[in-house]
């Protein structure tokens, strides 16, 4: 009956009204579980949340030594061009020739922060980092090679 | 006791016994003038970071915590750059309409104070149709908005004033029955009579039901009347950049705003006047104890608070819920709040009629 | 001169100069502007004459109401920005002519009339008194002149939807 339809549709709308502004009373009233952060002050002890992604890097260890193949699985994964890998061609002791990474190279200015390029690397060796004070005087420092000098493939990653 | 009336009656008397008549009335009206300014400055400054406040702890936010201790500077800051940003006038646009519109809006704003009891014994203007006249003034701020709309040559102006414009007159007619609801039971439309005859009680609690439907029906229609969200589909920022502002800066955008606030501010006191019983303390039928405890809070904090516990509902209204479509707003407006005010109208006129309310 | 005499000179002068505004200006939005501003000049009359009621009821039917109308319609013409053609001479002869007969016919009328000065003070317009006569039958009550204006009204209305309402489209005959 239309009248009846009428009611249940008036009595729906507030019902629903008063729980969204439960909802947000709940809010006002407790404000002490704030979520955002007084930035320049606590600088030192800032509590950054666990998924927060700031930039890419590429974890070493302490022999200098990296997991990255240089198999440009990133590379092609990236939607817009931020990770450039070249490679050289090192000789093994036995004579063979072996693929590994001279270069990594990664456009901050490009980035997007999307992880793609972490989720498509086979080996896991590059992971998002959460520093995120990036600015700097001058564009071109913003290009950013992610191998240490010097470094090489941890043994055993293929 | 601390009473305001008391200070408006040394003034006058000070006022008659040193100047002639017309003399006093000229200083009367300079000093209700200054008043007024002061009240709107005050006013837009405290509302604004009221609200700026407002939404950050319901989005679990500080809020502006800079400017000031605890930010209360904020909105003073945020006034100093208003006044020294430059006010610019559109090519091709209407350039005497353009530059009147914002004014006409403050006008509007500024002459619907005029009735409202601060106080006991204490307004501008005890008019005899206080109600009446202030929803008289208020249906010319949509002139105003679209006289912005239009000068402003601009789509999205045009489509925001267009928009305001149907909105405005459409709730008006949802506001208008509310107050008569209230009128049936007062007889007067005086705001003065209004609140002196809630003496033993407000009108929210003696009328039963009807007067909490038309009290729910008031706060709705008046906040679609003042363009705020969840109805500021004339300023929707997502749609229309920022509506029949638009093309507005400086010191004329700021007219605007500040309009936006008073008028929230009016319509709460009018709210507040009608079914909380405006500066009257919270009084319980004929409990003689009860009500002289409650005398002793004065009067003008009993306003100033049943008003911000307004302006604050609608500040809660604004910071939860979506914005409607047009259609939406228009089937809200013709579909549902005009026909049940209509009828909550008659229940009313015959609870008034029988006397069956307190 | 006293000085409710000075502002009601004043109050008469602004409804003049606007409503002269609202008839000469070629751009047809401010003319409708100006014709706002010459009707809350009558309404700001009617408060000098301490007529709350009609001030507060002019405003809202004439200001809020029709004003409003006046400007949605125009919004909704194409050329609203632009400035209007000069009317032709003989038009504005004729038009000129029609205001000096009938600005003569009224001068003529009201000069005839001998006003009598009000015998009362204060004249007091209380609300109840307004709605009693507004709905009653007797004793020269508005009842019958309020109905036949609101079914003439509610005609109109009809009347406007009818000529709105949507075309049923006719069934396009291919051969």
């Amino acid at each position: 009956m239309f009248i009846v339809d009428y009611i249940k549709d008036i009595y729906g709308a507030i019902r629903s009204l008063l729980v969204g502004m439960n909802r947000t009373g709940y809010y006002f009233t407790h404000h002490k579980e704030i979520i955002t952060q007084n930035y320049p002050e606590n600088r030192l002890e800032l509590n950054l949340p666990e998924r927060f992604r700031g930039e890419v890097v590429m974890t070493h260890d302490e022999n200098n030594e990296h997991a990255c193949t240089g198999c440009s699985a990133c590379e092609l994964a990236c939607p817009n061009g931020t990770i450039k890998i070249i490679n050289k061609f090192d000789i093994s002791p036995e004579g063979k020739k072996k693929k590994a990474i001279d270069t990594f190279v990664y456009h901050l200015e490009l980035c997007t922060m999307c992880n793609l390029c972490v989720d498509a690397c086979p080996t896991g060796a590059i992971k998002m980092a959460q520093t995120f004070e990036h600015s700097v005087y001058n564009r071109g420092l913003l290009t950013k090679q992610l191998n240490k000098p010097g470094s090489k493939l941890k043994a055993g990653v293929e | 006791m601390f009473s305001l009336e008391s200070i408006t009656t040394i003034v006058q008397n000070w006022l008659t016994k040193t100047f002639s008549p017309n003399l006093a009335l000229f200083f009367e009206f300079v000093i209700v003038g200054v008043l007024a300014i002061a009240l709107f400055a005050a006013l837009g400054l405290v509302l604004v970071l009221m609200e700026r406040k407002v939404a950050a702890w319901i989005q679990i936010r500080l809020g502006p915590n800079r400017v000031g201790p605890k930010g209360i500077l904020q909105s003073l800051a945020d006034t100093v750059k208003l006044i020294m940003k430059e006010g610019l006038t559109p090519d091709g646009s209407d350039k005497f309409l353009f530059n009147l519109a914002p004014f006409i809006v403050m006008m509007v704003a500024m002459l619907a104070l005029a009735p409202i009891g601060f106080s006991k014994g204490f307004h501008i203007w005890d008019i005899n149709i206080g109600v009446l006249y202030v929803s008289a003034i208020s249906s010319v701020s949509v002139i105003g908005i679209l006289m912005a709309g239009w000068a402003s040559n601009n789509k999205y102006s045009l489509l925001g004033a267009m928009r305001s414009g149907a909105q405005m007159v459409s709730y008006e007619l949802s506001v208008g029955l509310c107050i008569l609801s209230i009128i049936v039971l007062t007889g007067s439309l005086s705001l003065n009579d209004i609140v002196l005859s809630q003496q033993n009680g407000w009108w929210l609690f003696k009328g039963h039901i009807p007067a909490i439907i038309s009290f729910v029906i008031f706060i709705i229609a008046v906040t679609a009347e003042t363009n705020r969200a969840p109805f500021d589909l004339s300023e929707a920022e997502s749609e229309l950049t920022a509506g029949f502002h638009t093309e507005y800066s400086g010191m004329k955008f700021a007219l605007f705003f500040l309009a936006e606030y008073i008028n929230i501010f009016i319509v709460c006191a009018i709210g507040a006047t009608l079914f909380l019983g405006g500066w009257m303390p919270f009084h319980l039928g004929t409990w003689e104890g009860f009500n002289h405890i409650m005398d002793y809070i004065p009067s003008f904090i009993w306003f100033f608070g049943k008003t911000f516990f307004l302006i604050f509902v609608i500040m809660w209204f604004r910071w939860t819920f979506p914005r409607l479509r047009v259609d939406q707003l228009l089937n809200l407006e013709w579909k549902y709040l005009l026909p049940i005010s209509m009828v909550n109208l008659v229940i009313m006129t015959l609870v008034a009629i029988q006397g069956w309310h307190f | 001169m006293s000085a409710s005499s000075i502002i009601f000179y004043i109050i008469a002068a602004f409804i003049l100069a606007t409503g002269i505004l609202a008839v000469t200006t070629r751009k047809i939005f401010r003319a409708s502007i100006w014709l706002l501003f010459s009707l809350i000049g009558v309404a700001s009359l009617y408060f000098w004459m301490q007529l709350e009621f009609l001030a507060a009821v002019q405003i809202i039917v004439y200001v809020g109401g029709i004003v409003v109308l006046i400007i949605f319609s125009i919004f909704l013409t194409i050329k609203s920005g632009e400035e209007m053609p000069k009317p032709i001479l003989m038009r504005s002869i004729f038009s000129a002519l029609a205001v000096i007969f009938g600005t003569a016919f009224m001068v003529r009328l009201i000069s005839q009339y001998n006003f009598k000065a009000g015998s009362e003070g204060t004249f007091v317009l209380r609300i109840n008194d307004i709605g009693t006569q507004m709905l009653d039958t007797k004793n020269y009550g508005y009842l019958l002149p309020f109905e036949l204006i609101s079914i003439l009204l509610l005609a109109a209305m009809i009347g406007c939807i009818v000529i709105a309402i949507k075309q049923k489209e006719q069934p396009t005959t291919i051969s």
